[in-house]
C-alpha cells in the first residue's frame, strides 16, 4: 500500500501531531487564563504534570520496544508507601536522599520482575504486567496499609517552588530525559530497541539480543516509573498506596497521544511528553472554560478520544483525497 | 534522528521561554488578572463585594457526590439571590490527587473567595491547601476531616456515626452471636474511622464473635457478592455489620439466600433500603434494622458556614472539635429504627427517586450557632 505524504512525513516525526496538538491546546488554554504563562502559574501546572511527564517516558520505551506496561502506576504507589514510611515528615535531609536512591532501585527491581517474565519466559505483556501490578499494589498497602507519612517540608517546597531563570524545575528535568534520550538513540542500545519492537524475528536474525533488549525496557519503565513516584511525593507530601493507580492508563493514553503506535517499534519520547503535557492542559481548558459540572467528565474524555483518534481521521481523509 | 530532538527540546524550551516572559513578573500576575475569568455577571453589588465560592471534588461515580453537588447549588442559589454570591466555580471530575491539586490551584487562579474541597486524600494536598490559606481564602474541608494547620472541616463525626449501627447490632444481639463485617475501601479515612467505632463497640461485648472481615468497597454489587460468599461459608451467622453503599446490595443477597435464619442486619440511610425493609416487612412483620443517614447536606452546610465567615462572623472556637480544633461537627440528622420508619418512609422517601440518600441540611439560622453573637 502506498503511504501518503502525510503518514511519511508523521512516520519520520512521530511527535508532530502532538506538537500541533499542544500548540493548539497551549494556545486555547492562555485565551481562556491569561496568566498561565506567568512563571508562578506555570510552575504550579508543570510540577502537577511532571509526575505523568516521566511515568509516560518509560512507558513510551516499553512500546517502542514492542511491550506495554500496566504495572507503572503501581510501581509508583510502592515508591510513594516506601518514601512516606521510611522518610518521615521530620526525616533528615540524608536518610530522604538514601532512600531516594534506593527507590530507584526498587523502581529498576520491579521493571526487572516483569522484564524477566516477558522477555525470557516469553509470557503476554499485558497479562503479565497487569498481574503484577496486584502484586505491587499489595506491596504498596502493605507498606502503608493507612494513607500517612510523608517527606520533610524542605524537600516538598524545593519540588514545589523551584522556578530557575523565569522556568520551573519540571523543565529542566524534561530536558534532561530528553537529553539522555537523544543520547541513547545514538547508540547500538536504541537501533536495537526500534528494531526489536518493530520486526523481533527479522531482529532476531540479525543478531540482535532481543530478550535482553525487551528486559532492559522493562527496566527503564521501572525507573521511570520511580521518577515518577518521587515526584508525587514531593508534590503531595505525603503517602497513600493507591496513589499511583490513575497513571498506568493516563501515561498509554499520554504515548499515544505522542504518537507512540502500541505495535511498537516507532515513536520517541517527545510525543509522550507534550502528550501528558496536553492531557493536563485540557484539564485546564475545562476549567476555565466554565464547562457545566455535569458536563466536565464528558468533554474532558470526548477531546482525548478525538486527539487518539485525530491521526487516523487525517490519515482517511487524505486516503480519499488521493 | 537526533538533531530533531534536540530541536524539539529546544523548540518546547522557547515556547516555554516566551510565555513566561510575556508572563511579566513572576508571582504577581496571579491574583491581579484572575479575577477576568469570574463570572463577570456582577454589575454593581447592592452592598459590598459579592463572594465567589469554589467547589473541588475528585469523584463523581456516587449517589452521594451528585446529590452534594446539586444541593450545594440549589443552597447558594438562595444567597444568589439574596445578592451575597456570585455562581459557584464547581470543579468536578473523577481524577486522582495531582489532579484534585490541579484543580484547587485553578480555583486559586480564578480569585475565589473560600474553597469547599471534599479531599482525596488526607495529607496529599497539604502544601497546596496552605498555599489557598496564605491567599486569604477560607478554606473549609467537607465531609472528610483534614488535620491541617488554618483548615476548617465539616463534617459528621465518622466514628460515632458508625458507632450509633454497631451498637444497636450488640444490643439487638443479646450482646452475644456470630457476626461478619463488611467494610469500605481499607485505607479511606472515613472507613478507618468507621471500623476504629465498630471495634470500640465489639470490645464491650466479648462474647460477639467477629467470623470474618471484607471490603465490599463501598459498591453495590461488590457488598453482594461478599455477603453471599460470607452466607455459604457461615450459614449460622447472627448478624452482619456494614456501612452506606454496601447494605443495599448485602441485604439483597440476604434476601436472594433467604436462609432459615435470617441474620440481625444493619441498613443504610437510602430509600431504596427502606423499600427492601418494607418489602421484608410483608414477610416478616416483626423484621427490623437500623439506617443511619450519612447526609450529603453536610457540604451545603459548609457552604452556609463559610459564607458566614466571609461575611464576617467570628467563629466561636468553643464549639469546635476535631484533630486540629477546627472542626464544625454536625450531628447525624436521620436514624431509621422501626419506631419512626413508617414515617420516614412514606413521608421522606415518598417524591424521592430511589437512590435518594436521608440528607440533613442546617439552615442559615441554625449555623448561627457555631459563630460569636
Amino acid at each position: 500500500m502506498r503511504r501518503s505524504r502525510w503518514q511519511d512525513v508523521t512516520y519520520r516525526n512521530p511527535y508532530l501531531f502532538a506538537l500541533l496538538l499542544l500548540i493548539i491546546a497551549l494556545a486555547v488554554n492562555i485565551l481562556l487564563q491569561p496568566n498561565l504563562v506567568a512563571s508562578a502559574t506555570l510552575n504550579s501546572n508543570m510540577r502537577v504534570f511532571l509526575p505523568l511527564i516521566l511515568v509516560a517516558i518509560g512507558q513510551a520505551v516499553v512500546m517502542i520496544g514492542g511491550g506495554i506496561d500496566i504495572s507503572v502506576g503501581a510501581i509508583v504507589s510502592v515508591v510513594n508507601a516506601l518514601l512516606a514510611t521510611q522518610i518521615g515528615i521530620n526525616g533528615d535531609p540524608g536518610t530522604a536522599t538514601i532512600m531516594m536512591g534506593a527507590a530507584l532501585f526498587v523502581g529498576m527491581g520491579a521493571g526487572a520482575f516483569n522484564g524477566l517474565f516477558v522477555a525470557y519466559l516469553r509470557l503476554q505483556p499485558i497479562i503479565t504486567t497487569f498481574a503484577s501490578s496486584f502484586l505491587f499494589a499489595g506491596l504498596a498497602l502493605f507498606i502503608l496499609p493507612n494513607p500517612g507519612g510523608g517527606v520533610p517540608s524542605l524537600f516538598t517546597a524545593f519540588y514545589r517552588e523551584t522556578i530557575l531563570l523565569g522556568l520551573p524545575l519540571a523543565l529542566y528535568v524534561i530536558a534532561l530525559t530528553l537529553a539522555a534520550w537523544a543520547l541513547v538513540r545514538q547508540t547500538r542500545y536504541g537501533r536495537y530497541l526500534y528494531a526489536v519492537g518493530g520486526k523481533p524475528d527479522a531482529a532476531y536474525e540479525t543478531g540482535v539480543p532481543v530478550r535482553a533488549v525487551q528486559f532492559s525496557s522493562y527496566v527503564v519503565s521501572g525507573l521511570m516509573a520511580a521518577l515518577g513516584g518521587i515526584a508525587i511525593t514531593l508534590l503531595t507530601g505525603s503517602g497513600n498506596a493507591q496513589v499511583g493507580d490513575p497513571l498506568t492508563l493516563s501515561s498509554i493514553t499520554a504515548a499515544v497521544i505522542g504518537g507512540t503506535p502500541l505495535s511498537g517499534g516507532a515513536g520517541g519520547i517527545a510525543g509522550p511528553i507534550m502528550g501528558a503535557v496536553i492531557l493536563g492542559l485540557v484539564r485546564n481548558i475545562i476549567s476555565f472554560a466554565n464547562v457545566e459540572t455535569w458536563w466536565q467528565t464528558f468533554v474532558n474524555a470526548a477531546i482525548i478520544v478525538l486527539a487518539l483518534a485525530m491521526p487516523g481521521i487525517i490519515n482517511l481523509v487524505r486516503r480519499r483525497n488521493v | 534522528m537526533t538533531r530533531r530532538y534536540f530541536a524539539t527540546f529546544a523548540l518546547l524550551l522557547t515556547i516555554a521561554a516566551t510565555l513566561a516572559a510575556c508572563g511579566g513578573a513572576p508571582g504577581a500576575a496571579a491574583p491581579t488578572t484572575a479575577p477576568a475569568a469570574a463570572p463577570t455577571t456582577a454589575p454593581a453589588a447592592p452592598a459590598g463585594k459579592k463572594f465567589t465560592i469554589g467547589i473541588s471534588n475528585p469523584f463523581i461515580s456516587s449517589e452521594y457526590r451528585t446529590q452534594m453537588i446539586q444541593s450545594l447549588i440549589d443552597v447558594n442559589k438562595e444567597y444568589m439571590d439574596a445578592g451575597i454570591t456570585n455562581e459557584l466555580v464547581i470543579e468536578s471530575a473523577d481524577t486522582d490527587v495531582a489532579g484534585q491539586i490541579q484543580q484547587l490551584q485553578n480555583l486559586i487562579n480564578k480569585g475565589v473567595d473560600a474553597i469547599l474541597v471534599n479531599p482525596s486524600d488526607v495529607n496529599g494536598l497539604n502544601d497546596t491547601l496552605q498555599e489557598a490559606v496564605s491567599k486569604g481564602i477560607i478554606v473549609i474541608s467537607v465531609d472528610q476531616e483534614l488535620n491541617t494547620p488554618n483548615v476548617y472541616n465539616v463534617g459528621i463525626d465518622q466514628k460515632e456515626w458508625a458507632r450509633i449501627s454497631a451498637r444497636w447490632l450488640a444490643e439487638k444481639l443479646g450482646g452475644q452471636g456470630n457476626i461478619v463485617l463488611i467494610e469500605g475501601f481499607p485505607g479511606h479515612p472515613a472507613n478507618v474511622a468507621r471500623m476504629d467505632g465498630v471495634e470500640e463497640v465489639l470490645k464491650e461485648y466479648p462474647n460477639i464473635k467477629v467470623l470474618a472481615r471484607d471490603t465490599g468497597k463501598w459498591d453495590e454489587a461488590t457488598g453482594q457478592q461478599v455477603m453471599s460468599n460470607f452466607l455459604a461459608s457461615f450459614p449460622n451467622l447472627d448478624g452482619y455489620w456494614t456501612q452506606d453503599g454496601m447494605a443495599i446490595g448485602a441485604m439483597q443477597a440476604v434476601l436472594a439466600a433467604n436462609p432459615s435464619k435470617f441474620p440481625v442486619v444493619v441498613g443504610e440511610g437510602r430509600c431504596q433500603f427502606l423499600q427492601l425493609w418494607d418489602q421484608r416487612l410483608k414477610e416478616d412483620p416483626n423484621f427490623e434494622t437500623i439506617a443511619v443517614a450519612n447526609p450529603p447536606g453536610v457540604s451545603p452546610t459548609g457552604l452556609r458556614i463559610a459564607v458566614n465567615m466571609l461575611q464576617g462572623k467570628q467563629v466561636d472556637k468553643s464549639k469546635l472539635g476535631g484533630a486540629n480544633g477546627l472542626s464544625f461537627v454536625i450531628p447525624v440528622p436521620v436514624i431509621v429504627t422501626k419506631e419512626n420508619f413508617q414515617e420516614v418512609f412514606t413521608t421522606v422517601c415518598k417524591d424521592k427517586p430511589a437512590t435518594y440518600l436521608l440528607d440533613g441540611i442546617m439552615t442559615d439560622a441554625e449555623v448561627q450557632q457555631f459563630f460569636v453573637k
